[in-house]
Formats: C-alpha cells, sequence, structure tokens
C-alpha cells in the first residue's frame, strides 16, 4: 500500500493493482506499436518511428496515418469503453455475467444497425448513428422498467434478458425481410470489425471515453460502497438511486459509443473484467478493466489483420477467441484463489 | 426526558401498500442504549430502518437532531449516525483493514481519498473492536463473530455519535453474541447513543438502558428495563405467560418462560 498525499489531495494506492495498471499499460504500449509496425506491409519499428516524426517517405505516412493509426486508436477507445462498460454492468447487477449483451444493449444497437442497413443500404455513417441510438434507447428502455421496483441486480438482470430476448427476435425478423447483399453485410457488422476506421470515428469514442472516465473518477468510490449492499451504502452516505442511474447511463453511453462504431465484438465487455479482478487480485478496479479491454481488442485486431492465410479476419472474430482463451488460461491458472466476481 | 437526537413524529411506515406503523412516535434519548424488541414481524427492523433513512415514512417525519432526516444532505447524515444493517455484504477478497477503512466514505472526496486522519481514525476502530492483529486477514477467512467485529469497527471508523445496529447478534452462537454485546456496552459507556433491534429478550433486558417494546406496529411500553420487564408486559407483547427473577449476574430483570400447556408427563 503507496499512500500519496499532497497538500489537500491524497490517495491510497495498492501496490497489485498499481502493478497491474502499469503492468496493463506497458503490454498495451508495445502491442500498440508492434500492430502499427506490422500488417499487409511491415514497416518496422524504425520506419514507423520516422513516419509518426513526419520524416519517413509519403507512402510509409499514408500507410501510418491513414490507415493504421486511426484503426489503433478506434480500437484502444473502443475497447476501453467496452471494459469500462462491462465493469459497471457487472456491479451495478452484481452477477459475473452483466454485460451489455446480456442485458440487450447489444440487441438494441443491432437493432438501429439492421434499420439502417435496410433502409440505406449501409451507409456506415448512418449505421453508426442508429447503432448508438439502439443501444441507448435500450438502456433508457431498461431504467424506465426497473425503476422504483426492489433495487437488487436481479431485477436489472430479467429485464434485460427480457427486453434482450425481444429485441433478438426483431433482429430475426428484420434479417428475414432483407436482401442477400444486405443480409450478408448485417452478418458482418453484426461480427463487429475495425476495418477501415478513420479519425473521426476513433475521435468520436475517444470523447465518449474521455467523458466516461470523468464521470467514473465521482463515482466510483460510491460504486465501491454499493457492494457492500444497499443498506451499508446508504447508511456510509451514498445515494444509492443516483448513483445507480448515472452507472446505468453511462455504461449505456459507453456500450453505445464503443458498438457504434465496431460493431458487437463478442467478448470484450464480459471478459475485461474478470481478467482485471485476475490481475489485480480484486473485483473493482475500474481502470484496469478498461486498460484490459483495450488490450483485447488491439491484441485481437492485429490478430484480424494477419489473418488466416491471405485473408484478413473480421475483428470481432478474434476478440473471442482471445479474450475467451486467455480468461479460460487465468481461470485454470489461478483455481485455488477464487476471485471471479 | 433527555434531548433526544433522533426521533420518529407521527411516521406511518410501510412497504408499498402493505402498512406497517402507523402514526408511530418514538424518541430516541441521547446518550442510552436503546433497545427495540418485540415478537417477529413487530415492525421493529422496520422502525430501525426508517431511523436510518433506509424507508421513507409514507406521513409523518424521522427528525436528525430536530430537522427532517431526508431534507439532509446524506453525507452529512452519515457523519452523524452510522448503521449497520441486518447482512451486509463483504466484496471477494476483501481484507479487514480495506473493510474498516469503507467506513470513511463519508469523509472522503474525490481529491481526500485517504488523509492521514482517515488512516488513525480507522486504526482506531480495529483497536477498539480488538480486530487490528486480523488487519491484513480476507474478511472471508474469519468466523462470525470476528466478522461481526469487522463490520462495527466500519461503522466506527464513520465517527459518529450515533449507531444503529439491526439484529447484531442474529446468526451467531452465545459466546459471540455476548462479545458483540459487551462491546456494544463499551462503545455506549464511551459516550456514544445507541440503538438496537435484538431478538433475545434476557439480552435485551441486560444490556439495554432505554428499552422500546413493540406489538403489531405499535410501541406498547418504554422506558429503562428494570421499569418495563414485568409478567404483564411480556405478556401484552409476546402472548408469554413468564415470571421475572432478577438475573443473578447483573440484576437486571430475567424472564423465564412458563410453559405454554401442562406438559403431558
Amino acid at each position: 500500500m503507496t499512500v500519496l498525499r499532497l497538500g489537500g489531495y491524497s490517495i491510497r494506492l495498492r501496490h497489485r493493482v498499481l502493478a497491474a495498471v502499469l503492468g496493463s499499460l506497458a503490454v498495451l504500449a508495445a502491442v500498440a506499436m508492434w500492430s502499427a509496425a506490422t500488417g499487409s506491409t511491415s514497416l518496422g519499428l524504425e520506419r514507423v518511428w520516422d513516419a509518426l516524426l513526419g520524416q519517413g517517405t509519403k507512402g510509409d505516412e499514408f500507410i501510418l496515418w491513414t490507415l493504421r493509426l486511426p484503426r489503433l486508436a478506434a480500437g484502444l477507445a473502443v475497447g476501453a469503453c467496452m471494459g469500462l462498460a462491462g465493469a459497471l454492468f457487472q456491479t451495478l447487477t452484481r452477477n459475473p455475467l452483466g454485460s451489455p449483451d446480456l442485458l440487450g444493449l447489444t440487441q438494441g444497437a443491432t437493432t438501429g444497425a439492421l434499420i439502417a442497413i435496410i433502409v440505406t443500404g449501409a451507409s456506415l455513417q448512418v449505421t453508426t448513428i442508429l447503432a448508438a441510438v439502439g443501444a441507448l434507447a435500450t438502456g433508457l428502455l431498461i431504467w424506465t422498467l426497473t425503476r422504483g421496483g426492489d433495487p437488487s441486480g436481479y431485477r436489472l438482470v430479467l429485464v434485460g434478458i427480457g427486453v434482450s430476448a425481444i429485441l433478438a427476435g426483431i433482429n430475426g425478423y428484420l434479417l428475414t425481410r432483407t436482401t442477400i447483399i444486405d443480409a450478408f453485410r448485417a452478418v458482418y457488422w453484426l461480427t463487429g470489425d475495425l476495418s477501415g476506421r478513420d479519425f473521426r470515428q476513433a475521435a468520436a469514442v475517444g470523447i465518449v471515453l474521455a467523458a466516461g472516465l470523468v464521470v467514473i473518477a465521482f463515482l466510483h468510490r460510491g460504486l465501491d460502497s454499493l457492494r457492500l449492499g444497499e443498506a451499508a451504502a446508504t447508511g456510509l452516505g451514498v445515494r444509492v438511486g443516483a448513483t445507480r442511474v448515472t452507472a446505468l447511463v453511462t455504461a449505456s453511453v459507453l456500450t453505445a459509443g464503443a458498438v457504434a462504431v465496431a460493431g458487437p465484438l463478442a467478448f470484450v465487455a464480459l471478459a475485461a473484467p474478470h481478467i482485471a479482478a485476475r490481475l489485480t487480485g480484486s473485483a473493482r478496479s475500474l481502470l484496469c478493466s478498461a486498460l484490459v479491454g483495450a488490450l483485447i481488442v488491439t491484441a485481437a485486431d492485429m490478430i484480424a489483420v494477419a489473418g488466416v492465410g491471405d485473408r484478413q479476419l473480421p475483428t470481432g472474430v478474434v476478440t473471442g477467441v482471445v479474450g475467451g482463451a486467455y480468461l479460460i488460461w487465468l481461470l485454470i491458472a489461478n483455481r485455488k484463489k477464487g476471485i471471479l466476481s | 426526558m433527555t434531548a433526544s437526537p433522533l426521533a420518529a413524529r407521527e411516521a406511518t411506515l410501510g412497504y408499498g401498500r402493505h402498512v406497517i406503523s402507523e402514526g408511530l412516535t418514538v424518541d430516541v434519548p441521547e446518550g442510552e442504549f436503546t433497545v427495540i424488541m418485540g415478537p417477529n414481524a413487530c415492525g421493529k427492523s422496520t422502525l430501525l430502518k426508517a431511523l436510518a433513512r433506509m424507508l421513507k415514512p409514507s406521513h409523518g417525519t424521522v427528525l436528525l437532531d430536530g430537522k427532517d432526516i431526508h431534507h439532509q444532505p446524506t453525507r452529512a447524515v452519515a457523519r452523524r449516525l452510522g448503521l449497520l444493517p441486518q447482512s451486509p455484504i463483504a466484496p471477494d477478497g476483501i481484507t479487514v483493514a480495506d473493510l474498516v477503512a469503507r467506513g470513511r466514505y463519508p469523509h472522503q472526496g474525490i481529491l481526500r481519498q485517504w488523509s492521514a486522519e482517515d488512516e488513525r481514525v480507522v486504526a482506531e476502530a480495529m483497536d477498539a473492536t480488538d480486530i487490528a492483529d486480523l488487519a491484513s486477514r480476507g474478511v472471508d477467512e474469519l468466523s462470525g463473530g470476528q466478522r461481526q467485529r469487522v463490520w462495527i469497527a466500519m461503522v466506527l471508523a464513520q465517527q459518529t455519535p450515533l449507531l444503529l445496529l439491526d439484529e447484531p447478534t442474529t446468526y451467531l452462537d452465545i459466546t459471540h453474541q455476548i462479545e458483540v454485546l459487551d462491546l456494544c456496552a463499551k462503545l455506549h459507556r464511551e459516550g456514544r447513543t445507541l440503538v438496537a433491534v435484538l431478538h433475545d429478550l434476557n439480552q435485551a433486558a441486560r444490556y439495554a438502558t432505554h428499552l422500546i417494546a413493540m406489538r403489531d406496529g405499535a410501541v406498547v411500553a418504554e422506558g429503562a428495563p428494570a421499569d418495563i420487564v414485568t409478567a404483564e408486559t411480556v405478556q401484552e407483547v409476546f402472548d408469554l405467560p413468564c415470571r421475572i427473577i432478577d438475573d443473578p449476574e447483573s440484576g437486571t430483570p430475567l424472564v423465564i418462560p412458563r410453559a405454554l400447556a401442562a406438559a403431558p408427563r
């Protein structure tokens, strides 16, 4: 435990959490560099560095600034948003499976995207906007339906599962109404992918992420207390209702931003908090969860670009495989410690 | 009567449309160890929840220092009044010191997250509850009695003059029940005002300095245990015929139940 105090400012840092955060950051930086350097044209770190500083060739600078960095930035922001959203949903539902997928936000985004694909024939801009609207509307719907009732996580989970089932039905119906080409585009969107993302999209998710981090800076101590149960949190002076609503809205916005840009990348929101909990030894590092989310997406996207044979894969194919494999490995490796939720 | 830091005035309490108490007026006397007792479903925990602002009265008010508790910032209330709920949840893997440190929440802010004062108060709370040597242990490895002391330490770290405890001895074996009640008595002697809901009538009579007996959502009797623990009151509150003798250990009233029906021989 390290304590930092400076004037009126004071904070307590657990060594293991600090190590996990710094470690994830270092690995993330390495993966990001590697990812910028490799791909269909291998640049190598030196040429990446030159191109970054504006001293590279025109071709190198084009590859780096137009093709790779926007995609990398989008991947980092999307992953961080999903990791944070997953951690928030797991805290809110008191359920290790609490995630945007379980609660129907992903399905809501899909409904928005499918409508966009059918109506506009897959304009990326409209798809992005309607997907975000779909996720947000679902978050709002869940909040409305759980308001005023039993405030435990169960209600949120059950309402979410109900909403999710309805939306899955609607999505199935929408898919049957498409042409075969639109259906293919829809399935591609459903897998989730980062190819062709530009800086505008990366910036949009980046702003969502920054806003989410600011809210969480104010919220995280209250959320921490909420883990002791509603009664104990009330006793400690936490505004339980307001904290829960703010967390739900924040998680919905983070999900909406991420899914809108990258599609529903499988498993990131679910796996990142668990991996972060394993790394930090406690189930409450939101920051570490964001870093792990960014790491999963960036690493998965690098693998996706390398592809199988000479074909690139959609990013979403790899996130599930990479995230799932890493989670299972961690569970087996730390079988005895028993920290899951 | 002494001044009352915490009181219910004409409070109607219930869950949704289900009313438990109507027009309940109760004063928590300053500096006393008040115990609320009564049979199951008499509304004693509901009253405690209302006093702890977890339940808002549909009519009437709960007053903290003479002002409506729901009109005061909840963090400010948390610096006046600490609550040990019936079944708080210890997050997986949390250590004793970390859990006790959570009690500092109402004194902290986004900038001030762990001051020297926080550190000192947490150490004091752990000393007072005799858990200092458990500080780095995981809460989930502890016995029920130790765990209850950790939760009490967390509430103590809030540094409140008022402590509310909802059935603090439930699920504990008899030794740990006495240990927790002795600790409560010590906290009372040190000058805090305590309110606890207890199940065991004899423990209530022994440890309380002020008793509130409830039945069907209403207060039947209140006062010093020696005055109100009588055969008549016990009959009225619990429907239990009994004799009252002096507890040979503490001199407080001791309730000896009579057989409800002639035992078959």
